[in-house]
């Protein structure tokens, strides 16, 4: 595990405003191509759902194990913009609006993941690509459900009675169906009541499952610290072993649902675990 | 303050105005009392609290060793530390050597909503018990066939004595007090009921939370429950809006569609739940319903088509209801730690996101609001946070218990708001500014 940095490292790059979206050119590791910096500190909160929904997707992690598309974490969502009405509000206009769609995730009683349904069609096209070359089943239920169900259905589930419905509407449904579109990874079954299912991200699982490990990887070091707390600058840099994706996805996601705080000191914002 | 009085003397200030000013400024400033204890005689944790309605003098509550005691809160037995510390002993304690009093925990302890005379309690050893105040003796009780979590009598019924029961069991009871025996038997949710509310608009309306996390309201006149409130219904503002049928239509078509294809009994379930969508939308809840039957021949009792409606308001069991005064909107806290706001005139979720980390799920909770429901009191853990009803931002964080608390109470009468912790209290918090 390396050391956080130590005194000389902090206090190089000198001009870390608190909590603005600061345009200065300046030179920390994180910068894109036109020299804005990329830091967490930097552009912590943001005015609008929008904005940030962008902003975060361009910043996801590139995986190279598993294709996945850019999704965002409705907890990121809710550490970056101030209000959490207007965050939960503006969701809802836009998910109204097919710009994009929110799934429930297994990871957590209230994980939800946003995607836009570019995005999501996009992956869904990669499934299709792939099963087709294994030609053992009927892809064209695939299509149906592209066209019908993710059209018109724009709740994170669906009962079944009505997706039969919906995607006969392409051709005569069979059970079968049902089944390859489970093992496409585009349908759940819910726990709770057998005739309803969950929409899901296809080849999502193993990110999932680094998710709930970055978690409980970041939050045990930071119980472990002496005081529970660290600098973000530092923390930032640190990279997570059990988790493909970055510190700064995993920070956002703890600080959004409480189980992390942030204060203000003059030398930066500092990171705190909330004890109750 | 002096300003207010200032205003209202000459007469800047309309007297009702003036009222509620102070009343939120009161509130606003709450802080654990330092002059005002109350000695509280349980031994376990507290479970349930309440001020009586008539005179706001008179605090019940029930613990989970089987004790119920009752406190005046407003004349203090005896001073301490030089007469700078009120406290407030019990006035009676009845515990489990009472020849009727209650085996196991007691969960829930109200007053009978016309005057002190009566008070009713709820346990876990099933039973519930009506008991005279003044003679401490069980006038009535009602056994039930599961843990009693919940009870609840209606503060506006003038026509009836009901007294609803939310158990372990699925069905929701209604206990009648005039004949002493069970009147009526809600059935349609899945699981227990943990919170029980009465409609602060309508003596006829219920209001259930089940640990399925479905929310229903009931018309005790009519069979079954006309409406369910689902948490993907949502609009986006405070009221519902005004010419914007597309939204609510969107969904009952769309649901309709589906039904005018297959043939089942769920299908006839969601289009009766849009044809009530529909219908409680453009009437109020007092009137009667406007009785849109679907087109297809009724197979089962029209009261039970909405038992086939599996909309949940929570991902976990509900927990907690609260109405607000005026009878237009509703309070809900879930074991998913959110609390949501629903309008009742559209049986809408208006998205306003609470700040909640974590509720206790196994216990229902206790939520209390201002008196013009501007501030809500959730106890959450080891605090009671008040939250801005309609912004949804903490106001207040109020800490000074050591274990969970599990129920609060706000005083209407003198902005005190009360809480009550969970194993071992040594003393109740009088909170007050």
């Amino acid at each position: 595990m390396e050391n956080p940095a130590s005194g000389p490292g902090a206090w190089s790059s000198s001009s870390r405003k608190r909590r603005e979206r600061d345009e200065q050119e300046e030179t920390p590791p994180d910068t894109d191509a036109t020299g804005h910096s990329l830091s967490l500190e930097e552009n912590f909160t943001f005015s609008d759902t929008l904005v940030a929904l962008r902003i975060m997707r361009a910043q996801f992690p590139r995986i190279d194990k598993v294709s996945v598309r850019p999704f965002i974490l409705r907890s990121q969502l809710y550490s970056s913009v101030d209000d959490r009405t207007q965050v939960d509000r503006e969701l809802e206009s836009l998910r109204r609006e097919k710009v994009l769609r929110i799934f429930k995730l297994n990871t957590g009683q209230d994980d939800h993941a946003i995607m836009f349904v570019d995005d999501y069609l996009n992956q869904i096209e990669r499934i299709s690509k792939r099963m087709e070359g294994k030609k053992q089943y009927d892809v064209a239920v695939l299509e149906w459900f592209k066209i019908h169900v993710i059209s018109s259905k724009l709740d994170p589930s669906i009962g079944h009675e009505e997706l039969c419905t919906l995607l006969s509407m392409g051709g005569k449904v069979k059970d079968d169906h049902i089944t390859l579109l489970i093992n496409a990874g585009l349908l759940t079954r819910q726990l709770i009541d057998p005739t309803m299912y969950w929409f899901t991200i296809p080849n999502i699982g193993s990110v999932l499952k680094g998710l709930s490990q970055g978690r409980k990887e970041l939050l045990s070091f930071l119980n472990r610290r002496k005081y529970k707390e660290m600098m973000l600058a530092p923390l930032e840099r640190k990279c997570l072993r059990l988790s493909p994706m970055d510190m700064r996805f995993h920070l956002r996601d703890l600080i959004g649902s409480g189980h992390l705080k942030t204060a203000k000191t003059p030398s930066g914002l500092l990171v705190r675990v909330v004890k109750e | 303050m002096w300003k207010e009085i200032g205003k209202r003397e000459s007469g800047e200030l309309r007297p009702s105005l003036f009222c509620s000013r102070i009343r939120s400024s009161r509130a606003a400033s709450l802080q654990l009392s330092n002059h005002k204890e109350i000695v509280s005689a349980h031994r376990g944790s507290v479970n349930s609290l309440q001020v009586d309605l008539t005179e706001g003098r008179y605090l019940l509550s029930g613990g989970a060793d089987a004790s119920v005691a009752v406190y005046d809160i407003q004349n203090s037995t005896h001073c301490e530390e030089r007469g700078l510390v009120a406290k407030h002993k019990s006035i009676f304690v009845i515990d489990k050597q009472h020849e009727h009093g209650h085996k196991y925990a007691i969960s829930s302890a109200i007053w009978y909503p016309i005057d002190t005379g009566l008070f009713v309690t709820g346990s876990y050893d099933h039973y519930i018990n009506v008991w005279d105040t003044n003679t401490t003796q069980v006038v009535m009780n009602f056994k039930t066939p599961g843990k009693v979590y919940r009870t609840a009598m209606s503060s506006l019924a003038t026509s009836h004595m009901l007294i609803a029961a939310g158990t372990e069991d699925v069905q929701v009871r209604l206990c009648d007090i005039a004949s002493g025996a069970f009147a009526h038997t809600l059935s349609g949710h899945r699981d227990g009921v943990m919170s029980v509310e009465w409609s602060t608009s309508s003596e006829w309306v219920l209001l259930t939370g089940g640990s399925d996390g479905a929310i229903r309201f009931w018309d005790i006149r009519r069979a079954g429950c006309f409406s369910v409130l689902d948490q993907s219904n949502s609009q986006l503002g405070r009221r519902p809006p005004f010419l914007d049928h597309s939204a609510m239509n969107k969904a009952s078509t769309s649901k309709s569609s589906a039904a005018g294809q297959s043939s089942s009994v769920k299908a006839r379930g969601l289009q009766r739940k849009a044809a009530n969508g529909n219908g409680s939308k453009q009437s109020t809840i007092g009137r009667v319903r406007s009785q849109v039957k679907g087109s297809m021949k009724p197979r089962l009792h029209p009261g039970l088509l909405s038992s086939q409606d599996r909309a949940t308001a929570h991902y976990g069991a509900v927990i907690g209801l609260k109405m607000t005064g005026d009878g237009m909107y509703l309070l809900s806290a879930g074991s998913d730690s959110r609390l949501r706001l629903w309008d009742i005139e559209s049986g809408c979720n208006t998205l306003v996101n609470f700040e909640t980390v974590r509720l206790q799920t196994t216990k229902p909770l206790q939520l209390s609001l201002t008196q013009d429901s501007a501030l809500v009191f959730v106890p959450c853990m080891a605090t009671a946070k008040a939250f801005d009803v309609w912004s949804g931002k903490t106001r207040l964080t109020l800490r000074g218990h050591y274990e969970n608390m599990n129920c609060c109470w706000f005083n209407a009468q003198d902005q005190d708001a009360l809480s009550r912790k969970g194993q071992a209290a040594l003393d109740e918090d009088n909170w007050s500014d």
